[in-house]
Order: C-alpha cells, then sequence, then structure tokens
C-alpha cells in the first residue's frame, strides 16, 4: 500500500472543465515545440525521480510587501455557491472563510463557528464566533451565517454544493449568535463539509446588494478571510490585500498583498517561475520538475494530496459488466509503467479509491482493514487472459474516451487499449474535444457506447465515505449506473455514525466492496506540488489550499 | 449624387451582411453538441428546480427562435446576454478586455504597414537586383513564422534570456507600460502578414512602374522621386488598401494565440476560451465584433477607394 505518509486527492470532474483552455493552448504549444524541435522524447521513462513529502517549508523570516502567485486558470467566479474547482477555491480560501477550518494535515477546527453541537442525530447547532468582521468593516451575525448557507437551498442560485444541503430542511437562527440546522436524516457528512466552501459565510447585506453579481469581477466579495480582494483585472490577475482587522491572531497574513496570475499556457507557467518574474505556484507542469528542481530561483516541493486516478468504467452492459473481466483490465494494466510515463514517476499504484489522508479520525482497526485487507491487482497477462477466456469475453469490443487535456490522458488511453488488446478484447480509443470530455462527467447521452474514461478524482472533506456515497445506485457521479445493494447499505449505515472511528470501520466494508467489484479501476495516486520561489516561504504544501488561508503564511525567505 | 447613392448601397449591404452573420452566428450553436445547463451546473449533482430555474435564468427554456428574438432585441440595445462562465454581462466581459487587444492589433498593423510597405517599395525600386530578393526572402521567412512559434522564440530569447521584456501581462494600466508589455506579442502578430503587405506592395507597385504613364511622366523629366510618389504608389495603393482590409479581421482572430502565449486578456483569447466553455453568449458576441470590425472597414476603404484613387471612381462613373 501507499506510504502512510503519502497523501493523494482526487480531482473530479470539474477540474477537467477548467483546464480545457489550457489543454488547447498546450496542444498548440506542443505543436510549436514539436515544430521548433525542442519536444523532449515523450517516449524515453526515465528513472523515478525521488522525492519526499513535505509537511511545512521553512518558516518566514518576516513580512513581505507582496507577492505573486501563478494559477492555470482564471477562477470562474468568488461566488462560494461556485467554487468547486482549484482556480476558484485557491483563491477564495484566503479571502473568504467558512464554519470550519480545514487544516493542511486534513483535521477540521472551529472557525468561524467557535463550536458546534450535534445534540439529536438530525441536527446541528453552531455558535457563531464573536468579534469577527467583514472586510467592510460591518460584524460577523448568526443572520449573515443563515443567509449564507440558505443559498444552497436555492434553486435559482443553482449552487454547486447542493449535494451537501440535499437532506437540509432548515437553516434558523435560534439564539443570539446560534444557528441549527435541521436534516431529514442522520448525516455525519453535514458538518465535515463545513470546512470547505459548502460552509462559507459571507456578508448577508453584500449578498443582497450585488445580486446576480455577487462573486463575479465586478461585484466581488466581502468576507471575513485574512486578506481581501481589491482587484480583479478580469483575465489577467486578481489581487488580494492583507485584512488589518482579521480576527485570528495565528494567521494574520505575513504579505501585504498577494497578486494571482491567470496563465493558460503551461510552458509560459514553467517560463515565469524559473526566471523569476513569478514568486510561486501549485500543481507545477510535472514536465518541468526536473528544470525546476534543480533550478536555483526556488524549491519545488510535493505535500499531500487526496486525488486518485483512475479508469470510470462507464458501461456496465457490455464486457466490462463481468467483474472478472473488470479485474483481467487491471491486471494487465503495466500500472507501475503508468506512473512512469503519465505522472513521471511522481506517484504510487493504488488499489484503493480513496487516500490515507482523507480517513482522518478513523480507527487503526479500521484504516488497516481499508488498506491492508485489499485484493491487489499486480501485472499479470497470463492470469488476466485466463480470467477474459473464463468470461467468454474474448473478441468483445470496448470503446474508452479521452481527449486531448494534458500528456497523462494520452499515455493512459493508449496504455488502457493495449492493455485490453493483451487480454484478447478489441478496444477503441475515441479521442473527443475536451469539452465533449467534460460532459461525460455531466450529460449521460455523452456516455452512450462508451466503456471506460478516466479522472483524477479529489476529495473535500476529511472523509472517504465523500467518494463511496457517490458509488451509491442511482446516484448523479456512479456513471456506469453500477448497483450493489450490500455496498448500498454499508454506505448508508456509516453515513449515520457519528463517531469518527466506528465509521471507519464500516467505510472500510465499502472500500473494500468496491476493490473486490471494482466500478472504477484505480490506477494510482500523486503527490500534490509546489514550487516557492526565492524570495518566499512558509507554507504547508498539502491540497488543503483549496479551504485554508494557505496564502497568509507566506512570508520574507 | 452617384457618391450618396454609393455610400447608401454599401451601408444597406453592411447591414443585411451582419444580420445574416447575426444568424449564422446564433443558429450555429444549435449545431454544436452539448448542454449549456449541464455546463453552468458543471458536472455536478443538480437538484431538478436548480435545473429548471437556472436555464429561465439563461433563456435557454425557449425556443430557438425565441431566443433568437431576443437576443437580437438585447444586441440592438447593446446587451449581449450575459457570459455563462463568468456569469456576467457580456458587455462587461468584452469591454475589459478589448482595449488590449485593440492596442496589439494596432501597434501589430503598424508593424506590418512599415516593414510591408518600406520593405515592398525597396523592393519594388530594386526589381531585380539582389536587395530586391533580399527583401523578398527576408520577408517570406518572416511569413512562414506562425504566431505560436514566434511567440516562443520572442518570449525565450527577449524576455527569459535577455530579460528586456516581460514575457505576460499586459502591464500596469498606464499608456507606456502597456506598449512595453505588448512590443513583443505585436511583433509576434505583426511576422504573418507582413508578407502579405510587403508582396503586394512590391507587385502592385512594379506593375504601376511599368505603366506608360509613369513613363510618360519620367520622360518629362520629373524627378523620380515625384514619380514614385505621385504617379506609382497613389496608384499602386488600391489593392494595398484591399489586403488591409482583410488584414484587420485576420489580426483580431489571430490575435488569440498571441494572446494566449502572453498572457494577455484580449477577446482573442476569450473567444478560445468561451468556445471551449460553451460560452455562447459571449461567442457570439466577439464573433459578431469581429464580422462588424471586418465589415465596417471594408466598407470604408471601399468607400475612400475613390478619393485615393481617383481612376477607380472615373471606372465606376463609366459602369
Amino acid at each position: 500500500m501507499s506510504d502512510p505518509q503519502h497523501r493523494t486527492s482526487t480531482h473530479r470532474g470539474v477540474r477537467r472543465v477548467s483546464r480545457r483552455g489550457t489543454a488547447v493552448v498546450a496542444g498548440i504549444l506542443g505543436a510549436a515545440l514539436a515544430l521548433t524541435g525542442c519536444t523532449p522524447p515523450a517516449t524515453e521513462a526515465p528513472a523515478d525521480p525521488e522525492y519526499e513529502l513535505t509537511a511545512q517549508t521553512d518558516a518566514p523570516s518576516g513580512d513581505i510587501d507582496s507577492f505573486s502567485w501563478v494559477s492555470y486558470a482564471e477562477p470562474y467566479s468568488l461566488d462560494y455557491a461556485y467554487a468547486f474547482d482549484y482556480s476558484d477555491n485557491q483563491v477564495l480560501s484566503n479571502v473568504c472563510e467558512s464554519l470550519l477550518r480545514l487544516n493542511p494535515d486534513y483535521t477540521l477546527t472551529p472557525a468561524l463557528a467557535e463550536s458546534f453541537a450535534h445534540p439529536t442525530p438530525t441536527t446541528w447547532v453552531y455558535t457563531i464566533r464573536d468579534g469577527v468582521t467583514f472586510h467592510d468593516g460591518t460584524p460577523l451575525t448568526a443572520a449573515d451565517v443563515v443567509a449564507s448557507m440558505s443559498r444552497h437551498l436555492d434553486p435559482a442560485v443553482g449552487s454547486s454544493w447542493y449535494s451537501v444541503y440535499q437532506n437540509v430542511t432548515s437553516i434558523e437562527q435560534t439564539g443570539d449568535r446560534e444557528v441549527t440546522v435541521t436534516e431529514a436524516s442522520a448525516d455525519s457528512q453535514f458538518n465535515l463539509a463545513m470546512g470547505g466552501s459548502a460552509g462559507v459565510i459571507e456578508s448577508a447585506a453584500t449578498l443582497a446588494e450585488a445580486g446576480a453579481d455577487y462573486g463575479n469581477s465586478t461585484g466581488g466579495v466581502n468576507c471575513t478571510g485574512p486578506f481581501s480582494l481589491t482587484e480583479w483585472k478580469s483575465g489577467e490577475r486578481i489581487t488580494l490585500t492583507r485584512y488589518d482587522d482579521y480576527w485570528d491572531e495565528s494567521l494574520r497574513a505575513k504579505s501585504g498583498e498577494v497578486d494571482f496570475i491567470f496563465m493558460n499556457d503551461a510552458n509560459a507557467r514553467v517560463n515565469a517561475l524559473a526566471s523569476g518574474e513569478v514568486d510561486g505556484g501549485w500543481m507545477v507542469p510535472l514536465e518541468a520538475a526536473p528544470q525546476l528542481e534543480n533550478s536555483s530561483v526556488g524549491d519545488l516541493r510535493f505535500g499531500m494530496s487526496t486525488a486518485v486516478s483512475s479508469l470510470i468504467v462507464s458501461n456496465l452492459d457490455g464486457p466490462l459488466g463481468d467483474v472478472n473481466v473488470r479485474r483481467a483490465l487491471l491486471m494487465a494494466l503495466d500500472r507501475e509503467g503508468i506512473v512512469s510515463a503519465a505522472a513521471k514517476g511522481y506517484g504510487e499504484v493504488t488499489d484503493a479509491l480513496t487516500t490515507e489522508s482523507v480517513w482522518v479520525g478513523a480507527s487503526e482497526a479500521g484504516l488497516a482493514s481499508a488498506f491492508d485487507d485489499l485484493s491487489e491487482y499486480p501485472y499479470d497477462l497470463d492470469a488476466a487472459k485466463q480470467l477474459v477466456e473464463e468470461a467468454g469475453a474474448v473478441g468483445e469490443e470496448i470503446t474508452l474516451v479521452t481527449a486531448p487535456i494534458s500528456s497523462d490522458f494520452t499515455v493512459i488511453a493508449q496504455a488502457t487499449a493495449a492493455a485490453a488488446e493483451s487480454i484478447g478484447l478489441k478496444a477503441t480509443i475515441q479521442t473527443v474535444t475536451p469539452n465533449a470530455y467534460t460532459a461525460l462527467f455531466s450529460d449521460p447521452s455523452a456516455r452512450e457506447g462508451v466503456d471506460l474514461f478516466y479522472t483524477s478524482w479529489y476529495l473535500s472533506s476529511p472523509d472517504p465515505l465523500e467518494m463511496y456515497s457517490v458509488l451509491r445506485t442511482g446516484e448523479f457521479s456512479n456513471y456506469g449506473e453500477w448497483s450493489d445493494p450490500e455496498f448500498d447499505q454499508v454506505v448508508n449505515e456509516a453515513i449515520a455514525i457519528d463517531d469518527p472511528a466506528a465509521r471507519s470501520e464500516k467505510t472500510a466494508e465499502a472500500q473494500r466492496i468496491a476493490n473486490e467489484e471494482l466500478p472504477w479501476l484505480p490506477l494510482y495516486t500523486g503527490p500534490m506540488s509546489l514550487f516557492l520561489g526565492e524570495r518566499i516561504t512558509g507554507v504547508a504544501p498539502s491540497i488543503a489550499f483549496l479551504y485554508y488561508p494557505w496564502a497568509a503564511t507566506i512570508g520574507a525567505r | 449624387m452617384t457618391a450618396a447613392r454609393r455610400v447608401a448601397g454599401k451601408l444597406g449591404g453592411l447591414l443585411l451582411t451582419l444580420f445574416l452573420a447575426s444568424l449564422l452566428v446564433f443558429f450555429s450553436r444549435f449545431l454544436v453538441p452539448g448542454d449549456p445547463v449541464s455546463f453552468l451546473l458543471r458536472g455536478r449533482k443538480p437538484s431538478p428546480e436548480a435545473v429548471a430555474q437556472v436555464s429561465a435564468q439563461y433563456g435557454l427554456d425557449l425556443p430557438p427562435w425565441q431566443q433568437y428574438l431576443q437576443w437580437l432585441g438585447g444586441v440592438l440595445q447593446g446587451d449581449f446576454g450575459r457570459s455563462l462562465q463568468y456569469r456576467q454581462d457580456v458587455t462587461a466581459v468584452i469591454g475589459e478586455r478589448l482595449p488590449v487587444t485593440l492596442g496589439l492589433v494596432v501597434m501589430a498593423g503598424l508593424m506590418i504597414a512599415v516593414v510591408g510597405l518600406v520593405g515592398g517599395i525597396v523592393a519594388a525600386l530594386n526589381r531585380g537586383r539582389i536587395l530586391d530578393r533580399t527583401v523578398l526572402i527576408g520577408l517570406t521567412m518572416l511569413g512562414a513564422i506562425p504566431s505560436f512559434v514566434g511567440s516562443i522564440v520572442l518570449i525565450a530569447v527577449f524576455a527569459v534570456q535577455l530579460g528586456w521584456f516581460p514575457s505576460f501581462g499586459s502591464g500596469d494600466g498606464g499608456f507606456l507600460d502597456t506598449v512595453y508589455h505588448l512590443v513583443l506579442p505585436s511583433i509576434a502578430l505583426a511576422v504573418v502578414f507582413v508578407v502579405l503587405v510587403g508582396k503586394v506592395t512590391r507587385s502592385s507597385m512594379v506593375d504601376q512602374l511599368g505603366r506608360e504613364h509613369v513613363e510618360v511622366a519620367t520622360s518629362r523629366g520629373l524627378g523620380r522621386a515625384t514619380v514614385v510618389r505621385r504617379h506609382v504608389f497613389r496608384n499602386a495603393i488600391g489593392p494595398i488598401l484591399t489586403v488591409s482590409g482583410v488584414l484587420v479581421a485576420g489580426l483580431i482572430v489571430a490575435s488569440s494565440i498571441v494572446e494566449a502565449a502572453f498572457g494577455l486578456a484580449g477577446i482573442g483569447s476569450l473567444l478560445v476560451q468561451s468556445v471551449d466553455r460553451l460560452d455562447f453568449p459571449v461567442v457570439q458576441a466577439i464573433v459578431l465584433l469581429v464580422v462588424f470590425a471586418f465589415v465596417v472597414v471594408n466598407a470604408i476603404i471601399d468607400i475612400l477607394e475613390p478619393w485615393v484613387d481617383p481612376r477607380s471612381a472615373a471606372g465606376a462613373g463609366a459602369r
């Protein structure tokens, strides 16, 4: 299994969306490089790099006036109801705060709620912190909390976080500083999601005033975080400024300003980092890792992630409807080779759809049975062929869809087709536009005739149930319409358990079923990458940057 | 009278072209696979009420012809609808980016005009000589460099290696800083088009140089400079203007690649992004804008031509 320190995160359909712009341009530039003859041969598989995970970079020596940060895409919106992607959340996490705070180690601690209670299985009571002010100076009240949370229930808003609220029947102010959320059934997951965008609190007055423009580049936001949004130059940059009246002294911003610069093109990002024009960035293009690692202008670091790269089985009426064929295909995939080629070696093969990093609060027994008792699917062509023969699937056809999004897509599509062919299946690779690829995740008609597609799926809350609840019968993201009554029951039972340790043991059962049945084929996990220029330091490399005010901790080297 | 009629005819044609373009631009979106609502909800689990409400907000629940009328009505009042990706008025989204692209197109246009015209004139006046061939080969080589290759080379040499120019962004908004930031992108954009203007200028000039009236003028003892200026260049300018009209639309479209490479927030890169993200209102607005710019520039050139080149007016009158 994976190194316990090694955390992985999942990216969902969503990240694919925002990377589409990137992909097109990257394609153009790839062609350009090919023309100018500077493309390194993609077929060469270098020895896997040595890397270790960093929990925290060196402490800053002091404050800094400002630093700049590169992002592969512009946020669609800074409205927390739509903040569902890397580009939105990496900015928003520094400006807006949630009821709870998701820390770099994926633990949850109180934030705008100074405490919470769970008096009955279906109610969550939040005590709102006193002495907190919004960036316009007005104090945080319980009414702001009710207004902010209620937006997720408003169909006119069309919140991205609706699924977190789907069991909620009421959100009410029940005291001077108290808000009570009532649910239709016991749901341990609701409170866990309050550390993310689903728990962000905005000023009710601002929401009413900005209306439909709330969160866009003209409407802006007015939250309580360590930085306030000062400028959004549409298409180019976002500037944040330290909020001097920030309530939490321990996270007072060490930088006066932060500039987020949007650069869709991967080469441009690498150039900007390598030349020192930009001070840092998350999710560095791994092709450039050697160049950046040896550069004198900064450090490349790796931290915990929650993403798992996997193949989604989207048609159970075809040959992959037979679990033995699914197992055979996974055994025919040289996943070590895929890690080398697709992730440039920065990753590890996994048989689970979650990373250990999201099993926060799990009991030792739960964690052990979740990861140690899994069936392994080592590369074994003979055994795989035999399984396919026994299943009587030899000569049957499968279609897998890919898109020119980043190099891992191409590598994985080709490796999967080759693996299928090697065990007697006929495989067709269908290449579609990045946009059409995204439609696979939202539009059932787009999945017709499609047997497999690739994803890297991250979790936003410190609980593996976020992954497994998606695979229940009839769920929106259960793309293959896989249905296992026993699995559904296990997941539903787990969701109702409050104690994380007890819950983890139940969740482990779900993980073991998924590992046996393979509704998705897990491939590998990889770390979160971070580049820090020579001027700055003091950040925890972790995928929690999506929800934790990471920029506040960065100061002068 | 004739001139007024010509202008009126041009305007009528212009409006008809724009109307047809609007039909094409609007309805072509129904041919593109993909559902704007599922884009808006970005693959997340929506509640059925949310799907209905969001569709209604963006007018996506109406039949296509009603959507068209609503859209056209808005466009006539300067309202291009709301961007799906930015959840913002399209006019605001484009308005923020238009200055960058205009700056880029103007600077690149100037470079093209200067290098292309000077190159073409120098080549024509030295026809058949080494200088002619050098200029021709030089221009052809420049023209063979696609914008994206040009961008990469320029960034690698002048931004990363030498550090003379910034490699991305449009600066702090000040005029000089903007110009400074747009130098490299303008060059990258200009190179492809330089050869076109250069070659047209050269062949048009060469054509005129061989004409009788030029020989007559020369034999009358007029100085070479005067002959070139008054008899050759003035008559040669028609084709050059025509080509320049085509260039304007080409520049706006080609700017997408350069803008992407230099991290510029212009309408070119916005167009690419918006196509990719099914942001139909923005795509429709930009395409209409480009068609508009193209049609208007060409109409202006058509109307101007008689004044620049009296022969074309005479010819039109004789017809």
